[in-house]
């Protein structure tokens, strides 16, 4: 919470973007105003109309007996997984972490399927990036790439990149900064970009970026897909004449291969221009959870622990992703918190959590609450706890709760399960 | 009775493109199995000359299918003015999940964002529900 000219603002957690300036009155346990978020934001805040429920085997059970029964699960498997975490706190996810270890689990997130490679690049400095009020202050070169802003994280182009008028940028969007989508679908964000939409092809970003470098290093570039070389050379030029530039990189491009790629053009940009990016990352909290795993281990997902005569051993690759251990049905429990792989996985991935028992911990019933052994309701993050989390920018933000409610955190849920186990 | 009940509905091959949608995202927010999240979410929209190539009504409903998975959804016709004809956008959602491939290639990473299928006149039957 920050106070300033009498007022209490509050963070949104609807996404990574951790907005502080939200305002809201209360009355009671209630919140009957919400000021300042977008859309999602306000839908987060308000909260949903199906909250968890405090179930074991279909039956309603008090919290105690539920944490108990999911300890339980925990301590039988052999080879427990614990996934999400996204949207949970950074104290809450060191305790995740904790457990993990005390049960030799397999623990990812989201990242795994998303943007991974792209925040271990910058994690281990290979890719240059900045923070959002660098982008504020200085961004006069703004790139999307994949990436729609304006349906993803709403505020970003008004607070954070293409409108305000920074320290550097006081003649705002109007003159001081260019903003470019490139995408394979004209986006919202697409059409404020106006004729500084590029459109590529499907399956074509991995030859764009190469031909895109062609034209930066002054060759005539080789274009392998059909497209209007005139638009790529204009794209390059306005490229290198930024003097801060910003790409915010978005699903719509991600793969493995591309990372590769796209460190190569960044490499190309930092030669002949001043560039910088930043993953968009969607949970409030997923890039807090790469961090807190990182500095652990050394890895930002896809970890397994083993218990060993030294403490323990971390083992880390795509064995150990979420979607490698549902396909090679390596896993024999879940702990499932704050996130619902039941919606975000295919189909046929996810079916196998049917076949194991689930513990789902949340402050919303969701796809895989519904069919879990064990559900476990917790605070919602920014609503009913506090704590701590990591900007998709990399910033730390801490947060006070705005109402208080008898819901455990998710770190107070976590705790009880290690102290049960 | 007409007899074009027996006939199997002609099939088309599309390329889908996922997308995030604000709307569709906060109606997720209040509730996943509400009536608003599953509207805006089992949607598939297409150029207008696939939809009339098709001969599909908008705001019926169409099969869409792979080798992953099958589902029906209503199409719409694109808000998007520039002609994209052979692809077609539906919003990330547990819809177009149930067609991407758990194949992710020795990667981890599913395809998520193309995916490649048929679709069908779904001559009336309804929406797919999910995770009731």
């Amino acid at each position: 919470m920050v106070s300033c000219l009498n007022k209490n603002y509050y963070v949104c957690t609807g996404c990574a973007l951790l907005c502080d300036d939200i305002e809201v009155e209360v009355s009671g346990d209630q919140i009957t105003t919400i000021k300042t978020a977008c859309r999602k934001g306000f839908s987060r805040i308000r909260g949903c109309i199906e909250p968890m429920p405090c179930i074991v085997n279909g039956k309603n059970v008090d919290i105690n007996t539920a944490i108990k029964d999911a300890a339980k699960i925990l301590k039988n498997a052999d080879k427990p997984l614990i996934f999400g975490l996204g949207n949970s706190t950074s104290e809450a996810q060191k305790q995740a972490i904790k457990l993990a270890k005390r049960i030799d689990a397999f623990i990812d997130d989201t990242s795994s399927f998303c943007q991974g490679p792209t925040l271990e690049a910058i994690l281990h400095g290979k890719i240059r990036t900045c923070t959002l009020d660098d982008v504020r202050n200085r961004a006069d070169v703004i790139v999307y790439w994949g990436a729609d802003p304006s349906n993803s994280h709403p505020r970003h182009l008004s607070r954070y990149s293409y409108f305000p008028r920074g320290e550097e940028r006081q003649r705002g969007w109007e003159e001081d900064r260019t903003a470019i989508v490139i995408d394979v679908r004209k986006s919202h964000t697409a059409k404020i970009c106006g004729d500084k939409f590029f459109q590529i092809p499907l399956h074509t970003d991995a030859f764009f970026i190469d031909a895109l470098i062609d034209a930066l290093s002054g060759k005539v570039p080789n274009m392998l897909f059909d497209y209007d070389i005139k638009n790529l050379l204009k794209l390059a030029n306005i490229l290198k004449k930024a003097q801060f530039g910003i790409i915010f990189e978005g699903f719509g491009i991600y793969n493995i291969e591309y990372m590769e790629t796209m460190a190569r053009l960044m490499g190309k940009l930092n030669e002949v221009s001043n560039f910088h990016l930043i993953p968009m990352v969607e949970h409030y909290n997923m890039r807090g959870f790469n961090q807190n795993l990182f500095e652990e281990t050394g890895f930002l997902n896809r970890v397994k622990f083993k218990k060993c005569e030294k403490g323990f051993d971390v083992k880390y690759g795509v064995d150990y992703s979420i979607m490698e251990v549902l396909n090679t049905k390596k896993i024999d429990a879940a702990l499932i918190i704050g996130s619902d792989p039941m919606s975000y996985l295919p189909r046929s991935a996810a079916e196998y959590l049917l076949e194991i028992p689930l513990v789902s911990v949340g402050p919303c019933e969701n796809f895989t609450s519904r069919v879990a052994k064990v559900t476990i309701p917790s605070a919602l993050s920014g609503v009913e706890c506090g704590g701590s989390a990591v900007r998709m920018d990399g910033v730390k933000v801490r947060f006070e709760p705005i109402i208080k409610r008898a819901r455990l955190s998710d770190e107070e849920i976590l705790k009880r399960i290690i102290e049960a186990i | 009775m007409k007899l074009g009940k027996f006939l199997t509905a002609p099939e088309y091959r599309l390329m889908v493109v996922t997308y995030r949608d604000i709307f569709q995202s906060a109606a997720l927010e209040n509730s996943r199995f509400g009536e608003e999240y599953r509207k805006l979410s089992a949607v598939i929209r297409m150029d207008s000359k696939d939809i009339k190539k098709m001969g599909v009504t908008e705001g019926g409903t169409l099969v869409v299918k792979n080798s992953c998975g099958k589902v029906v959804v209503r199409v719409e016709k694109s808000a998007y003015d520039v002609p994209h004809q052979g692809v077609a956008y539906m919003p990330s959602s547990p819809w177009s999940n149930a067609l991407v491939s758990a194949d992710t290639g020795g990667t981890g990473v599913p395809k998520y964002k193309i995916i490649e299928v048929m679709v069908s006149d779904a001559r009336g039957e309804s929406i797919t529900i999910i995770g009731v």
